[in-house]
């Protein structure tokens, strides 16, 4: 479970508010995260592992604050970037998820032995030994999750999974993720995904403005971006 | 983008098999030598024997070609050059040196896992961890490499972008979109360094130099722990 409690985060040298104050308890399986570009949807996923730390309030996952207990936080969170390039640091894939599992496995041959099994279980086991740099965009995904997956995280956040992909490894992708037995916080633009999810939150101008069932939530959206004036909060 | 990055294939070629120890020290060694060897038929027969071995990794004959020929254009270059200067022995003694020690360095990466690199610079760095952190420069050389076909792409697009802009003679135009982009992509890396919990094993790596060197006496003990603690809390 994450608890927000009055989390806000302000930029430390503009003092410009990116996300005010927060309260919220994301219990669901599948929470999904919708907002403008700016809006604070990003700032507001990167709490969650402690890429960002709230500057006021505090963000806690499974009971463990993530400002006193990072390092414990962020293995139970994997997170899941929009570009997976710049996620995946060695050069073939096979050695990029023995990199997530330097610190949970202890041998060499038990670490290949995992990171292939990694591999397989995406369905890129005969990816293993090519350089990341050949790999096409949706399997580059599926290796930056399997780098995740690998070292058995209880909650993903993918900030964007599926926005640089093509339409059938966006779909790929995002039924890979909505499989996982893991809590799954999808920050995304795709209305199709969000409307998926149990419970989806609606961020606009570093505020939560929706918190309530997809349907509702992605209708209030379209409303709010295309301006109808009698929309007001509705937290 | 550099054809022989990400090269290596697992096979069973003697080079393959050849533990990575053995193989650096040969690339060191024949490198060293190479500065000594001044007869051109030692250098012909070094070059030689250096495209042997590399031939008999079994590359991808593709990336196999593409390397060779540059290799040799480059040696042809800095032939030429000293051949224009009227020392054609110092030429060749330069090409046969270059070939040499390009054509044994592409054997060794292409036979070669970085993860088996990598544990042998930590292993190597090992005995200095009090001054060096051995994990980090592993991790960082690991960084370099993987940057650098992500900056040969960004150069590109970045090219690209001021050709479609009509203004490709601009240095100003290239270069700085791609320096911009050059530190997008690190920043970017930088949070999936944290996002994947590595940059909490460097860490870790500096705790466990300081743990090797506790005090004995349980006073000072006590006055390390309370000192760890406290830098956990900042951090």
């Amino acid at each position: 479970m994450i608890v927000f409690e009055d989390a806000a985060v302000v930029a430390p040298d503009s003092g410009v508010t990116i996300l005010e104050p927060t309260t919220l308890t994301l219990s669901e399986r599948h929470i999904s995260v919708i907002g403008a570009n700016g809006s604070g949807k990003s700032t507001l996923a990167r709490l969650i592992n402690g890429l960002v730390m709230p500057t006021e309030g505090t963000v806690t996952v499974e009971g463990k604050t993530t400002r006193k207990h990072g390092r414990e936080v962020r293995r139970m969170v994997g997170f899941l970037f929009t570009d997976p390039s710049a996620q995946l640091i060695m050069p073939t894939a096979a050695e990029d998820v023995m990199l997530s599992l330097r610190r949970t496995v202890k041998g060499k041959d038990a670490r290949m032995r995992a990171a292939l099994e990694a591999l397989e279980s995406l369905g890129l086991a005969d990816r293993a030994d090519v350089a990341v740099s050949a790999l096409s965009g949706g399997q580059r995904q599926l290796l930056a999750l399997a780098g995740v997956l690998a070292v058995a995280p209880k909650i993903i956040v993918a900030d964007e999974p599926t926005t640089l992909l093509d339409l059938k490894w966006r779909g790929h992708v995002g039924a890979l993720l909505r499989s996982l037995p893991v809590q799954l916080i999808e920050v995304t633009h795709d209305l199709d995904s969000a409307m998926r999810a149990e419970r989806t939150l609606v961020i606009d101008s570093g505020k939560v403005v929706f918190d309530g069932a997809p349907g509702d939530a992605v209708q209030f959206y379209r409303d709010l971006i295309f301006g109808r004036p009698e929309q007001t909060q509705r937290v | 983008m550099n054809p022989t990055l990400g090269a290596y294939r697992p096979l069973r070629t003697p080079m393959h098999l050849a533990p990575a120890w053995f193989k650096v020290l040969l690339l060191a060694l024949v490198s060293v030598l190479m500065i000594f060897v001044q007869d051109m038929a030692t250098g012909v027969a070094f070059a030689s024997a250096s495209l042997a071995l590399y031939l008999s990794t079994l590359p991808p004959w593709r990336t196999a070609l593409k390397a060779i020929l540059w290799t040799f254009l480059f040696a042809a270059m800095a032939a030429g050059y000293q051949l224009w200067r009227g020392e054609w022995q110092l030429g060749v003694d330069i090409a046969t040196d270059l070939l040499t020690v390009v054509f044994l360095a592409l054997a060794v990466s292409t036979a070669t896992p970085m993860s088996e690199m990598l544990d042998l610079l930590s292993g190597v760095l090992r005995p200095f961890r009090r001054f060096v952190p051995h994990e980090t420069i592993g991790l960082m050389f690991s960084l370099l490499i993987r940057l650098i076909p992500e900056m040969v792409q960004i150069l590109g697009e970045s090219r690209q972008a001021a050709m479609a802009r009509g203004v490709e003679r601009s240095p100003r135009a290239i270069l700085v979109p791609a320096a911009t982009r050059t530190v997008g992509f690190a920043v970017d890396l930088g949070q999936a360094l944290h996002a994947r919990g590595i940059a909490d094993g460097v860490v870790e790596e500096r705790d466990e130099v300081v743990d090797s060197e506790l005090p004995k006496s349980r006073r000072a003990r006590r006055a390390l722990e309370s000192r760890k603690a406290r830098r956990r809390a900042a951090r």
